[in-house]
């Protein structure tokens, strides 16, 4: 029972969360209409409402080869991600030499911006022969700072005697991070295919960098390619924001619950 | 009456799931999609022209213009029949463009005609109108 009525308070977040789905509803209003978006006044409602620049899209550029490549990027990131960012979680969380030390390189390094690193990833990446490569697209974003320690975070609160318990049973640390942790993180796992996801789904700066050949070009560079193809963009722009965005989207519904979750353990202790 | 809760088996959790339903549900939305796609992509334009009273005009000029990037371009043309009706079979683009003609009657209006896919089969609707010179 609560002490306060608790409608208020919905009624404030259902009209916060409105305000901020009208951009969301501006974007789709305008892939289906083509509308000028700086028409005044503005129509609130779709005027005659049509599929065609989606259709637009699909066919002005090789929209599915575009498509395939982020797929494959973000599938080869998600899943370096989960095995990555998982050991170093699980090494966090056991004592060893220097460990602070560790821990303070690593909070620092989420300081340097990406931008600051991109020559030598670059160099490390051609080194390897894996410019021009999902691999190479996908090697900088293998690993994140910040979901190694959402891991972190969900291995803290896992009681030590469960892992002790595994560990008289003769189970290896390898074992014990899979048998053992990551089941009882699906939270954790949720938020790190979630970020990992968009942010490798999301990146421009680096397929721009690496890529050298049309066909190995992702979303992204898709929608400057084709900004630069076409002069009056303003439904198809919209069309391609549209299908750039569905995927991050519903990953984002499916796996919500995990997701918050994911961000929230470790946040209260007891 | 017993209300315990029974655990459904493995293979049912793993598969009746969100996780699941929602991405095989959308291959088998994507997969229909395509199968439709590959048998209505004969590049088939039929339709009618008529003159100002409705009537069929035989013999009249068809011209299909397609979208070249950025602009409208002539791809091919056919003649109506006895009914008035033509019929395009070699359209590759899925933004056209119509118009008929005919010396002594008039032309129609370009009519544009946005397809959902390359080389979609379709019937136009309204008729083109031949109208004056």
């Amino acid at each position: 029972m609560y002490r306060y009525p608790r409608w208020p308070i919905h009624l404030a977040l259902v009209g916060v969360s409105f305000l901020m789905l009208i951009p969301f509803y501006w974007v789709l209003k305008t892939s289906v209409t083509g509308e000028n978006i700086f028409a005044y006044p503005p129509s609130i409602l779709p005027k005659s409402p049509h599929p065609f620049y989606y259709v637009d899209v699909w066919y002005y550029i090789p929209f599915a080869r575009y498509f395939a490549n982020s797929v494959a990027v973000s599938m080869i990131a998600v899943i370096a991600n989960m095995v990555l960012n998982a050991m170093a979680g699980y090494a966090l969380t056991r004592d060893f030499p220097a460990k602070a030390f560790v821990l303070l390189l690593f909070l620092s390094c989420m300081m340097v911006p990406f931008q600051a690193t991109i020559i030598p990833a670059y160099l490390i990446t051609g080194r390897l022969g894996l410019l021009d490569s999902y691999w190479g697209l996908a090697l900088p974003q293998c690993s994140t700072i910040v979901c190694i320690f959402v891991f972190k975070a969900s291995f803290d609160a896992v009681p030590r005697s469960l892992i002790d318990a595994a560990r008289i049973d003769g189970l290896s640390e390898w074992r014990i991070i899979w048998k053992i942790m990551m089941p009882l993180a699906k939270g954790a796992i949720a938020t790190n295919v979630i970020l990992s996801f968009i942010w490798s789904w999301n990146n421009f700066l680096w397929p721009l960098i690496v890529t050298r050949s049309a066909d190995m070009q992702t979303l992204p560079l898709g929608l400057a390619r084709f900004l630069s193809y076409q002069e009056d963009t303003t439904g198809a722009l919209y069309a391609f924001c549209i299908m750039v965005l569905a995927p991050g989207i519903l990953l984002f519904l499916l796996a919500q619950n995990e997701f918050i979750r994911g961000l929230t353990s470790g946040a209260t202790k007891g | 009456m017993s209300t315990e809760y029974v655990e459904p088996p493995l293979w049912r959790r793993l598969i009746i799931n969100r996780f699941v339903l929602v991405p095989a549900s959308i291959v088998v939305v994507v997969l229909v999609w395509n199968a439709y796609v590959a048998t209505h992509d004969h590049g088939v334009v039929a339709g009618r022209v008529v003159d100002m009273s409705g009537q069929p005009v035989p013999g009249a000029t068809v011209v299909l213009w397609a979208l070249n990037f950025t602009t409208y371009v002539e791809k091919t043309r056919a003649t109506t029949d006895s009914a008035g009706r033509f019929v395009i079979t070699d359209n590759d683009s899925h933004n056209i463009r119509l118009a008929a003609e005919k010396p002594g009657i008039g032309r129609s209006a370009r009519v544009p005609v946005r397809l959902y896919f390359r080389a979609q089969d379709i019937q136009v609707r309204e008729p083109l109108v031949l109208a004056g010179t």
